[in-house]
């Protein structure tokens, strides 16, 4: 009985390192080449998300500079939403006006902080487990 | 039996990791962000990520902003040895790589073979291993001829370096490097602009004015490791820094916004306006010399 805690103690511990690896391999095959030909800003935004979880990131847009957002999640999650948005949260894009476009390019004629915002939609099946996967939100500049 | 107990215990354990959706309650929306006000949003956003920029971005903006080439400001890569702690190690990664991308955009290869060999050892030193960032750097110095192959490898290095760490849970490490890079990059900022003509047209006191922005994402990316004590040492010198930063006004007026969907660009028009002088920019440099110089002496 003692030998079964100890080894349910350590897949705890040891699962959630598990899942982030897996994400973050996941992120450098799939995800990175497809910035090209924008150069990769070198910032892994990555995390495992369930279905309905949202996730944003906050980053500057300089003036003059062309940017690309990428985001990328496993299959199993389906079609990822993406917004962008200023710090009014007024939408400046939504990829759903777009197919559920993976990238946008922007460019931005004076410098300004602005929000990724990512979602994962929910599964129409009413399974009791929840559906998650990785997500990464990526962004490339063209030097 | 024993075998029987391990595939139990290791699916039960799987479901409860993958079930652990808090919030989902089964009335989820399934229309997607339009249906959802702020404060769903708010309950659902489980991941904030804030980036500052890169010290390739960071040296790419100088460039476009005019920046001369001034090597006595940057930090000599012969120091790389005295830095022993791994914070050291980490904050002057970062350092050499906005050395590195500067004088690279000055076309300084013998510079640039040099800050390229400091790097590698403070890659080894953090244990960052080969295939991951010192491999990369051994290809740079096969390249070192091509600007645009220095790029890369700069940008796989750095990228991998962050990679690495934070798949092995030191994000706080990768933090360290991005201040590092970023605090460098507004020291060489402060220290070569050339006050010509007016104020406000000045493109390297325009930059260093909308760092504004990017101090805040760099606080909120420090705060978000309360458990390293080194890091947190920089907090209270990044918000003396953000007090000067207040004096900077920046005012915002959202315009058109333009979508092309043949070329899948958007283009944001909107008007900013810059109000700094000169005191403010002294304030800010004699700030940002104090934290560059706890990190590089």
């Amino acid at each position: 009985m003692k030998a079964k805690i100890i080894y349910i103690a350590l897949l705890m511990v040891v699962l959630p390192f598990m899942l982030n690896a897996q994400c973050k391999g996941f992120t450098k095959k799939e995800c990175i080449p497809d910035l090209k030909p924008y150069v990769y800003n070198g910032q892994l935004n990555s995390a495992v998300l369930n279905e309905g979880d949202v996730a944003e990131l906050l980053l500057t847009f300089y003036s003059g500079q062309d940017y690309r957002i990428l985001i990328c999640g496993q299959p199993i999650l389906g079609n990822l939403e993406f917004r962008l948005l200023d710090t009014d949260r007024n939408v400046i894009f939504y990829n759903k006006d777009h197919d559920f476009v993976k990238f946008w390019d922007f460019k931005s004629n004076s410098t300004q902080q602005l929000i990724v915002q990512v979602r994962v939609p929910v599964g129409e099946s009413r399974s009791e487990i929840v559906q998650s996967g990785c997500v990464s939100i990526l962004v490339g500049f063209k030097e | 039996m024993k075998i029987k107990w391990f595939l139990i215990l290791t699916i039960g354990v799987f479901i409860a990791a993958c079930n652990n959706s808090g919030n989902n309650n089964g009335d989820e929306d399934k229309n997607g962000f339009d249906q959802m006000d702020n404060l769903e949003h708010a309950k659902k956003v489980r991941k904030i990520f804030y980036n500052v920029p890169s010290p390739i971005e960071m040296a790419s903006l100088l460039q476009r902003s005019g920046a001369q080439y001034v090597p006595d400001i940057l930090n000599s890569p012969t120091k790389q040895p005295d830095y022993i702690t791994l914070t050291k190690q980490a904050l002057n990664l970062g350092v050499y790589g906005t050395d590195l991308s500067y004088v690279r955009l000055f076309d300084q290869i013998n510079m640039s073979i040099k800050y390229l060999q400091s790097i590698k050892h403070l890659c080894d030193e953090l244990n960052i291993p080969e295939a991951q960032g010192s491999l990369a750097l051994s290809r740079l110095e096969e390249n070192i001829e091509n600007r645009d192959s220095i790029l890369q490898i700069i940008s796989e290095t750095y990228s991998s370096a962050d990679t690495y760490l934070k798949e092995n849970g030191r994000g706080n490490t990768a933090t360290l490097i991005i201040m590092g890079g970023w605090v460098e990059a507004l020291y060489i900022a402060t220290n070569i602009i050339v006050f010509e003509g007016e104020l406000s047209s000045n493109e390297i006191v325009k930059r260093i004015a909308e760092q504004k922005y990017s101090l805040n994402n760099l606080i909120e990316l420090v705060k978000s490791y309360p458990g390293d004590k080194e890091l947190q040492t920089y907090l209270q010198p990044l918000y003396d820094l953000q007090k000067s930063y207040e004096k900077v006004e920046i005012s915002y007026t959202p315009g058109e916004v333009v979508t092309d969907k043949v070329t899948k660009t958007t283009t944001i028009n909107a008007d900013a306006k810059v109000v700094i002088t000169k005191e403010n920019i002294a304030d800010i440099k004699q700030k940002i010399a104090t934290i560059r110089g706890n990190i590089v002496n």
